[in-house]
């Protein structure tokens, strides 16, 4: 009895396989089983995905506690920068108080700290050691969208003059500032407490209006005599998309306040400046190739008028190499011995985005004298990934 | 014409381009990260969505710098969609900063993070330190390269515009269901294609196809790469180029926007064929949409496997 029960559908199974149906019944069984498979494989993504969700949270979570049970998931995103500097000039070798002297030294070490505080507010800190000495607050932004392309950022901070103003030392395309920068800002360049609102302007191409409100403290040009002497600065950037893979960037910067020059004519001091910057940078099978023209001019009036400017070309020609030169100049109206005019050019071995060496090299033109100048640099970050500033 | 005719014209011209950009439309503005996204997406919202995506299809999203004109683009729309997992690290924070737009802030309604609807594949385990390379701590990122989790994509993009539009949210179900039966019907359809093909061996360049391969059981051998997003060693290539004689493996497998030169040189001592394929949509003219990327894939894989056994 048992055994008949057995043999029927085998008969059956044996009779179908007999039937010129066959073959396609089954691919559309298969073809069912697949789906099925996929229904259920999509299902238990899903459950997992329920249960999991959200991604970026899925692998720290779990691991953020320790056993005292405190939570380590809202630490900032940090990250260090290190720049280490070997440098030889020829002249001035007897003279143990100059800026620029041969000698190894750490250049500088920068910690980077980045977070939202709450819903509203995003903060950035970054300290610096110049040297190995002294730890400054090199930049502290808070930051908040105050209203549809307006944004509000209160703290300390490289003000928006112009292009290179903006930038960290470990970020400067050379390995020294332009000449006219340190001459006009100091070597620090224009970095100020104070707030400042930058506005998106509502037009078809990149434009940005940004005003700040500054405590003047820079001693080079302003640093003026009454404790409400403040530092006004408005700059304007403009960036057009040539093709998909060129830009051009304009941009107009001025700042204005009082300054500590003991004569009514002079006591307050105008800076403006100007700039413009080609760059090529294509994104497909060329995306290691890079070319960056680069221009900028500043001057400055107070009791002496300073005026100066850089141009430079970057050209990344394979994928880890940049090769760069500028030519740029500073001076003082009606002074000709602090004239002073250099030329550099640039190598740059970039084995990943986190490293370089840069080896450089200066003749430096100082009103009658030619100084020779080489640096070499290491520069490297590590910790959180760092954004590519376009 | 007078001072004041002409000044009434510039200054009419002004307002014009002051205001014409805030006039809002009727559709969902949407910006996607990359071309796929935006694929799926118009799949989605057909006539009430109106979607452009930031990168092109043959760039590679890893390398992307924050332009600013792709803030102006982010300025203005409803709604930001991006593939996540660290593959936009790179630029996208800032870009949102520099966009000044509160609806795709972190934590807005309009910013939506694709990567939440799949389970990524190569989640690194162990320590995780750039020791190791250009790692994704979070996964391998390039997941839309498995049409299954364009199906959970799509899902996904459908639930967010549900959200934000209700009023047509029946619309979305119908273009959802609509793409879901294309797609899987694709699927299927790619999946005999490939398996009648018996040995699907390959090299890659990078990781980028895991998870085509893995959809279409197709085994990968090797990398160029010994490292992620770093170029191979003479001494990796010489073993990898040993590895592919001794295994009879005839297909490099690349993206193709990756350098060609160390695969010029693989296959110069191995005798095997480099398939430099796009990895998104637009990443060749021929190859305009999702399901079409698929099917230039699939075709070109087939092709390739099926000249390497007459061979």
């Amino acid at each position: 009895m048992m055994r008949t029960r057995y043999l029927i559908p085998i008969g059956i199974l044996f009779l179908n396989c007999l039937s010129p149906a066959y073959a396609e019944e089954t691919e559309l069984v298969k073809e069912k089983i697949r789906k099925l498979e996929q229904r259920l494989e999509k299902l238990e993504k899903e459950k997992n995905t329920d249960t999991q969700a959200p991604t970026a949270s899925r692998n720290t979570v779990s691991e953020s506690s320790t056993s005292t049970g405190v939570s380590r998931a809202f630490n900032p995103a940090i990250s260090a920068n290190v720049l280490a500097l070997g440098t030889y000039v020829d002249q001035g070798n007897a003279d143990q108080t100059r800026e620029t002297r041969t000698g190894m030294r750490i250049q500088e070490v920068e910690l980077v700290f980045s977070s939202w505080v709450d819903t509203w507010l995003k903060a950035d800190l970054v300290l610096s050691i110049e040297g190995t000495q002294t730890v400054n607050v090199e930049e502290t932004i808070a930051e908040i969208l105050v209203a549809q392309n307006l944004s509000f950022k209160a703290g300390k901070f490289y003000s928006s003059f112009g292009k290179h103003n903006r930038l960290h030392t470990h970020a400067f395309p050379f390995i020294d500032p332009p000449l006219v920068n340190e001459d006009i800002f100091g070597e620090e360049g224009l970095n100020e407490i104070g707030v400042g609102l930058s506005y998106l302007l509502p037009l078809p191409y990149f434009s940005e209006l940004s005003f700040q409100f500054l405590e003047g403290s820079n001693d080079v040009q302003f640093n003026g005599k009454l404790n409400d002497d403040f530092l006004y600065l408005a700059n304007l950037k403009n960036l057009w998309d040539l093709t998909d893979d060129v830009t051009l960037e304009a941009g107009g910067s001025f700042a204005t306040g009082k300054n500590d020059v003991n004569s009514r004519d002079y006591d307050t001091t105008y800076v403006s400046g100007a700039d413009l910057t080609f760059k090529w940078k294509p994104g497909g099978r060329e995306r290691h190739q890079t070319l960056i023209w680069q221009t900028e001019f500043l001057t400055s009036s107070r009791d002496q008028v300073r005026a100066g400017a850089y141009t430079m070309v970057q050209y990344q020609f394979a994928r880890s190499w940049w090769i760069q030169g500028r030519y740029d100049f500073s001076t003082i109206k009606e002074n000709v011995t602090e004239e002073k005019n250099r030329w550099s050019t640039l190598l740059a071995f970039a084995p990943s985005e986190f490293s370089a060496f840069r080896l450089q090299y200066n003749r430096l033109n100082h009103f009658t004298t030619d100084e020779h100048q080489v640096f070499l640099q290491l520069n490297y970050t590590f910790g959180s990934h760092p954004a590519h500033n376009y | 014409m007078t001072f004041q005719k002409k000044y009434y014209i510039y200054s009419t011209f002004l307002f014009l381009t002051l205001i014409l950009p805030q006039i809002s439309h009727a559709e969902i503005r949407i910006v996607t990260t990359t071309e796929d996204i935006a694929s799926i997406t118009t799949e989605i919202g057909r006539d009430k969505v109106e979607v452009s995506a930031i990168t092109r299809g043959y760039q590679d999203t890893h390398y992307i710098e924050a332009k600013p004109s792709y803030m102006v683009k982010a300025n203005r729309a409803d709604l930001l969609i991006y593939q996540g997992l660290e593959l936009e690290v790179g630029w996208l924070p800032l870009l949102i900063r520099g966009a000044r737009n509160p609806q795709i802030m972190p934590g807005g309604k309009g910013l939506l993070n694709l990567s939440s609807a799949i389970v990524p594949l190569e989640v690194p385990v162990g320590e995780v330190d750039r020791s190791r390379g250009d790692i994704h701590p979070l996964g391998n990122p390039h997941y839309h390269l498995d049409p299954e989790n364009g199906l959970m994509m799509a899902s996904a993009i459908a639930e967010k515009l549900k959200e934000l539009d209700p009023e047509n949210a029946a619309g979305y179900t119908d273009n959802w269901n609509r793409f879901r039966q294309k797609l899987e019907s694709k699927i299927i359809e790619w999946q005999s294609r490939l398996d009648a093909i018996p040995d699907k061996r390959v090299v890659t360049y990078h990781t980028t196809w895991s998870y085509f391969l893995h959809r279409f059981g197709i085994q990968s051998v090797g990398t160029l790469e010994d490292k992620p997003g770093v170029p191979p060693s003479p001494r990796h290539l010489a073993d990898l180029a040993n590895k592919m004689n001794r295994e009879k493996i005839k297909i490099i497998l690349a993206a193709n926007y990756h350098e060609t030169r160390f695969s010029e040189l693989l296959a110069s001592k191995t005798g095997a064929r480099i398939l430099s394929m796009p990895v998104s949509t637009g990443g060749v003219d021929e190859v305009t949409d999702y399901i079409g990327l698929f099917d230039y894939l699939v075709e070109r894989m087939a092709a390739a496997f099926q000249s390497g056994e007459k061979s």
